[in-house]
């Protein structure tokens, strides 16, 4: 990733803890623990992990649907966290849009594609009021940039009428209505059919492009990862414990965890019957975390201090980092 | 573990266990009947790993609840034959089916949550279906429940536990226990791991290998996952919209498949370690079942498809392409007809 670019979204440390129980015996989940991370114009960035990882939670603070416990997001170099009001919410959702993963759920039932679509154009005023013929324009212009063609069939369906694939199309033409800056999809073909994926990964490929979004692109699918991200996140247990560009991650993943993850995933190109792996314990609970760092009960190098002390972030030339004490800070 | 562990593509033997011939199976809805299973034909060998594959709605989990005759209205078997050791399961009365079911053909769910009881602990639903299909007496189900603990990696200690004091892998193997509690000659596994993390799914999956290798028994095993199924299984069907398209040894329906559905869902996933490449995916949807395309299914979605309008017009029949390789496409026909001519 060059240098000299800005990135338009980032975190500094962002944590996010849920109280839960009452008075007498509260428990604190660490959802995601100092998070550091950076979405660049034009550029893919995934965060990829295990479901309880924190990637949910991280995209929710980044959509200002929870407020973090601490740390700082930063947008076009300002503080949002800070900024609260209605009017800077309204500012921000104007230039940060989400995509979620279930389109079933995720579109009003009792409303026309139309309307789904209209609303965020009026809230945000991209359309002159009163001008319904603009209005229309737009919608269509919308529809036809997420490949619903012909715009005008779709523009009068229901939800229910549409399959999957084209219920997430217009959840993503609705996001694309206040032409935003930024797109947070979270999972957003993990409930799609094999078939139809592609499609709109293909399709999300396009819009970047051509209007200069960058994307954090959240997924338990590292081979989706590495076929639509520039660069890999890999979160684990509410930490982040990796980062690379895809192929460099793909090819020489640094942290075991990283390591473990990829001799998992299921992939018939790498030969037939993959070379059976060790694989111990599970992903622990958040609520009842030690202090050093959460993988260490599963890893396999496990040292001493890793039981004590979460290890600190080692940045490598090429950009990329990991938390893992086989990596010592020099 | 055995000393010899099964290889993809080479079934340990080749008798055949269950048998579907031409089932078709249909859901009668206000809006018509969706033939949700038309015309499917596969076997299962002894010993075999036979995963089948589809989008959602292409029919596998309704074919497959149809073999132990699971299926509640409005869905009805409205032809074919489910032969299971000589046996046909479709002939067979209440008693029979109760008998048939778990001693002999098993499923494990998608849903563990779903298939198991919330107030019921695990030991109790182990020895529920011990109870219930066969004579033991109390201390001998206790042990046998512990045994099947064992096996599926469970610590006995958690006998007692509750499902949801268990996490979802745990949750699964438990349901794997259940199903393994008769030593059933096949286990149907619909989509067993679909809800778990990558992780805790190559681990099940090891465990199911070397437990099939231990007990020798069967495995339909029903995925929307292909990458996975061609790891995991021997031989591969693969269905679209309630058509069986293709069945193959899994290695050669990912080298080379031969009919264009396979192939283009072939090129639909992309992979950690091939080569970083576009791929297309395939236009259009999966079509209603109530009005399902004239001739070959697939033909609307497919580029291939012929000009003259056979496709359209003729429904393909499942052919051989060679001998454990079979497909149903017109275009796979014409080349096999042009070989013939050029090989005498």
């Amino acid at each position: 990733m060059s240098e000299n670019i800005q990135p338009i979204l980032e975190t500094r440390g962002l944590t996010k803890h849920f109280f839960t129980g009452n008075a007498l015996s509260r428990t604190v989940v660490k959802a995601v623990q100092d998070a550091t991370l950076q979405v660049y114009p034009e550029k893919v960035v995934a965060l990829v992990g295990e479901s309880g990882s924190g990637k949910s939670t991280i995209v929710r603070m980044l959509a200002q649907l929870y407020k973090p416990t601490s740390g700082d997001i930063i947008f076009e170099g300002e503080n949002i966290v800070k900024h609260t009001s209605r009017a800077a919410l309204l500012r921000y959702r104007g230039k940060v849009q989400m995509i979620f993963q279930d389109p079933f759920a995720s579109l009003n039932p009792v409303h026309k594609v139309s309307y789904c679509l209209q609303r965020p154009l009026r809230i945000h005023h991209k359309a002159p009021p009163g001008m319904a013929s603009a209005l229309h324009r737009q919608t269509i212009e919308l529809l036809e940039q997420v490949s619903l063609i012909p715009a005008e069939d779709y523009i009068k369906k229901y939800p229910h009428q549409l399959s999957g694939g084209q219920r997430q199309r217009v959840a993503i033409a609705r996001a694309l209505a206040v032409e935003p800056k930024v797109i947070l999809a979270d999972e957003p073909v993990s409930m799609l059919d094999v078939s139809i994926r592609l499609g709109v990964l293909n399709l999300m490929d396009r819009l970047r492009e051509m209007h200069g979004i960058g994307f954090l692109y959240v997924t338990h699918d590292l081979a989706s990862a590495r076929y639509f991200a520039d660069e890999i996140l890999v979160m684990y247990a509410g930490w982040i414990v990796e980062k690379a560009k895809s192929e460099e991650l793909i090819q020489n993943p640094k942290h075991p965890y990283t390591q473990l993850l990829l001799s998992a995933v299921p992939d018939p190109s790498r030969g037939l019957r993959t070379a059976e792996i060790e694989i111990k314990g599970e992903i622990p609970n958040l609520a009842n975390l030690g202090a050093g760092c959460p993988f260490a009960p599963r890893c396999s190098k496990v040292m001493e201090k890793c039981n004590t002390v979460m290890p600190p972030i080692t940045t490598f030339d090429d950009g990329s980092w990991t938390r893992c004490y086989l990596f010592p800070n020099n | 573990m055995s000393s010899t562990p099964s290889q993809p593509g080479q079934p340990a033997e080749s008798t055949t266990l269950l048998s579907v011939q031409d089932l078709q199976v249909e859901y009668r809805t206000r809006r018509g009947a969706v033939k949700a299973v038309d015309h499917v034909s596969f076997d299962v060998s002894k010993n075999e790993v036979f995963g089948l594959a589809g989008e959602s709605g292409c029919g596998k989990s309704t074919a497959a609840h149809a073999i132990i005759r699971i299926l509640k209205p409005p869905a009805y078997i409205t032809g074919g034959k489910v032969m299971f050791m000589g046996h046909d399961v479709r002939q067979m009365n209440d008693m029979e089916l109760r008998r048939f079911r778990w001693r002999h053909v098993a499923i494990v769910f998608q849903s563990a949550m779903n298939a198991l009881n919330p107030v019921l602990s695990v030991g109790n639903q182990i020895k529920d279906v011990l109870r219930a299909h066969t004579n033991m007496k109390p201390d001998e189900t206790h042990e046998r429940a512990l045994e099947l603990l064992r096996v599926v990696g469970i610590d006995t200690k958690r006998l007692g536990s509750y499902p949801h004091q268990l996490s979802g892998g745990m949750r699964q193997r438990a349901v794997i226990a259940i199903a393994l509690a008769l030593n059933p000659e096949m286990v149907i596994m619909d989509e067993p791991t679909t809800a778990l993390d990558v992780v805790v799914q190559k681990q099940i999956l090891q465990e199911i290998r070397q437990l099939k290798d231990e007990f020798g028994f069967s495995i339909l095993f029903i995925t929307h996952d292909l990458s996975l199924l061609v790891e995991f299984s021997d031989r591969i069907g693969i269905m679209y919209a309630g058509e069986l398209v293709e069945t193959a040894p899994s290695q050669e329906i990912f080298n080379s498949p031969r009919h264009p559905y396979t192939h283009r869902l072939m090129n639909s996933f992309p992979t950690i370690w091939g080569a970083r490449q576009e791929l297309l995916g395939i236009p259009g949807s999966p079509p209603d079942l109530i009005t399902p395309p004239s001739g070959c299914r697939f033909h609307p979605r497919c580029e291939l498809a012929l000009a003259d309008g056979t496709c359209k017009q003729v429904r393909p029949m499942l052919i051989d392409v060679s001998s454990k390789h079979r497909a149903a496409c017109h275009l796979v026909e014409q080349q096999l007809a042009v070989q013939k001519e050029t090989v005498p």
